[in-house]
């Protein structure tokens, strides 16, 4: 023991370059967890014990903690001192000015969009302050989709917590389940094996393939260029498919397991796999070159939904959307559990934090997934395991860079049941950065701007 | 863009989709009352050229007002409850209901009891159920076009 409080103990941490990573009330309600890691991969929790209800906050230190006092607040009712107002966030105050900034003004009013949306999209609430067409401020009200499954999933056995992790959200259900595996891994003391690390991070990219074509076809959607929708969009089916073709499933699931792989496929089927990887390189390549010399595609996106590099690391923003600032943070570079040997960032030339370079970030790390695809998609897969070796702890930790970006997951346990889960996702993390992008931008580029960063509303919400 | 539309045109011939063989249409209103968004990301490729499904007269509409279908994925979330009983209370009549993908139906649903009201038919009453999970784009289309046929038949 230092002998430092809680609050030093945070101010030091962020003066030696730590960064906050997720915070959590325990189940007992007796600590909060605040995880920090630094850009070598290296994470480390301060706990501090509730008292009278109320622990410090921390949000001025770390304005990334904002969402996960207030959740932490809604759902285990700890207070956080010093965080004022604490705007509740997964409980739904019926009194808007409970939960949105006051904003008033000559001419200020609200437009108030969802929770149901005109289309196929995932149910959340934007309450939208404007003069005429211009965003002043934009409060996003989640958790519309909450199912309590960290809750939920207290008192089961570290086997079947697999499932809330991975079915929190179909989007990200590999990143999620492998950063639930390699935290029970942490905390049984499991090393994974050179073919496990190899099978995880085929999945994981597997996942990023569908996930980033996706995106590409929702911002020429967003923008109306339906021939580009329709190439990118057929893009997408044809690497769903290959994910059915090589796992049973579209989506993967039911592909990660805890401490082994179960996965068998021929080398013959690795290779077609490798083929059709090759496949999908050109024809993203070819759509990209089309995106690229269409005029009034590429008009619509400079310069709105700006977020900066001072912006994105004072907010936390991680994933595309930080590297489309600049801040060439990814976990790939420092993840020892899985197979990215030698793996750098890679940053847009103009990475200047607007949609144009979240666009092209996208198109960017396609590229380096099909490279690590290829790399990786040689050679039989077998069936594999984590060895044992670590010492075994209480609380274990698993970090993934999911394709929205940085994704921790910390699980306490008793023996083989789960005290405590909890998932905070990249998505999680870049929800408040989307409602910082959106202020100053006219309200036709909303959606937009919230295609940029095509963030799923199910893994925040859980 | 000449290209874009040169390749989706082959990929079109490829495909060899059959022709749309019925003289209707069906307004679909998607609510998410609560899904993984694997149901979401299956339906919107339901758009895609792989199946085109617009050239059924399948159509998701803006407004429950124009809707003739709602259809519902995700084991309706106690925040979600009200929305959709106000998004159903909307639509003009005859209507119907679906419910899409195995949480809707109450199929091995995972969350905690006070956040989850569902499943869907004991909330509105559901014409058409479309199990999986996530169902595959195949599943969902056949059954909306079942939809249509047994509608055209009644």
């Amino acid at each position: 023991m230092t002998g430092r409080s809680y609050r030093e103990e945070i101010v030091a941490a962020r003066a030696e370059g730590w960064h906050f990573a997720g915070l959590h009330a325990t189940s007992d309600r007796a600590h909060v967890r605040t995880l920090l890691a630094d850009s070598a991969g290296a994470t480390r929790l301060e706990t501090v014990a509730v008292q009278e209800g109320s622990v410090p906050t921390i949000v001025d230190l770390f304005p990334a903690a904002g969402w996960d006092e207030r959740e932490a607040h809604d759902l285990q009712g700890v207070e956080f001192a010093g965080h004022e107002p604490l705007r509740p966030l997964v409980d739904h105050d019926l009194r808007l000015d409970r939960w949105t900034v006051p904003v008033r003004g000559h001419d200020a009013f609200q437009v108030a969009v969802g929770p149901i949306h005109a289309g196929i999209i995932e149910s959340g609430h934007f309450r939208i302050h404007v003069v005429g067409e211009r965003i002043l401020h934009l409060d996003a009200r989640l958790f519309y989709k909450h199912r309590g499954l960290e809750r939920a999933a207290e008192g089961h056995t570290l086997d079947e917590g697999l499932a809330y992790a991975t079915r929190a959200c179909a989007a990200c259900a590999v990143a999620n389940g492998v950063a639930y595996a390699q935290a029970c891994e942490d905390a049984l003391g499991l090393t994974p094996d050179i073919e496990l690390a190899r099978v995880r991070t085929i999945l994981l990219e597997l996942e990023r393939v569908w996930s980033h074509l996706n995106d590409l076809a929702a911002v020429c959607s967003g923008v109306g260029l339906a021939a580009g929708n329709n190439h990118f969009a057929g893009l997408t089916e044809r690497a769903r498919r290959l994910n059915a073709r090589l796992t049973g499933h579209r989506f993967l699931f039911g592909t990660v397991h805890i401490g082994r792989s179960e996965l068998t496929l021929h080398r013959d089927d690795v290779r077609a796999a490798a083929d059709e990887v090759a496949a999908l390189r050109g024809d993203a390549r070819r759509g990209w070159h089309e995106l690229r010399f269409n005029r009034s595609f590429q008009d619509r996106l400079p310069d709105i939904g700006i977020v900066d590099a001072s912006t994105a690391t004072r907010l936390g923003a991680v994933g595309p959307a930080a590297r489309a600032a600049g801040l060439a943070e990814d976990l790939r570079a420092s993840s020892p559990r899985l197979a990215y040997d030698g793996f750098e960032p890679v940053l847009p030339e103009r990475a200047v934090g607007d949609v144009q370079a979240r666009v092209e970030q996208r198109m960017l790390e396609l590229e380096q997934t099909f490279e690590i695809l290829e790399r990786v998609l040689d050679g039989r897969i077998a069936p594999a395991a984590a060895t044992p070796g670590a010492p075994a702890q209480p609380i274990g930790i698993g970090r993934v860079e999911s394709p929205r970006g940085a994704t921790s997951c910390i699980l306490e346990r008793r023996d083989d049941n789960i005290e405590r889960l909890r998932l905070r996702t990249g998505s999680y993390a870049n929800w408040p950065v989307v409602a910082f992008a959106a202020a100053d931008n006219l309200l036709p580029d909303f959606p937009l701007i919230n295609k940029s960063f095509e963030l799923c509303y199910a893994c925040a919400d859980r | 863009m000449l290209t874009l539309l040169r390749d989706l045109r082959r990929l079109r011939r490829q495909l060899d989709l059959a022709p749309p063989a019925r003289a209707s249409s069906l307004a679909i209103r998607h609510v998410d009352a609560g899904s993984c968004n694997g149901c979401e990301h299956e339906l919107t490729l339901l758009s895609s050229p792989y199946y085109d499904l617009q050239r059924f007269g399948l159509g998701i509409v803006a407004s429950p007002r124009h809707a003739d279908v709602l259809l519902v994925t995700g084991p309706v979330t106690s925040r979600m409850h009200e929305p959709l009983l106000v998004a159903y209370a909307a639509m003009p009549e005859p209507r119907r209901v679906a419910a899409l993908g195995d949480c809707a139906l109450g199929c091995n649903v995972l969350g905690a009891a006070d956040a989850i009201v569902g499943p869907l038919d004991t909330i509105l009453p559901v014409d058409l159920r479309i199990p999986g999970c996530p169902p595959t784009p195949e599943v969902i289309a056949q059954a909306l076009l079942g939809l249509i046929d047994a509608t055209l038949t009644a």
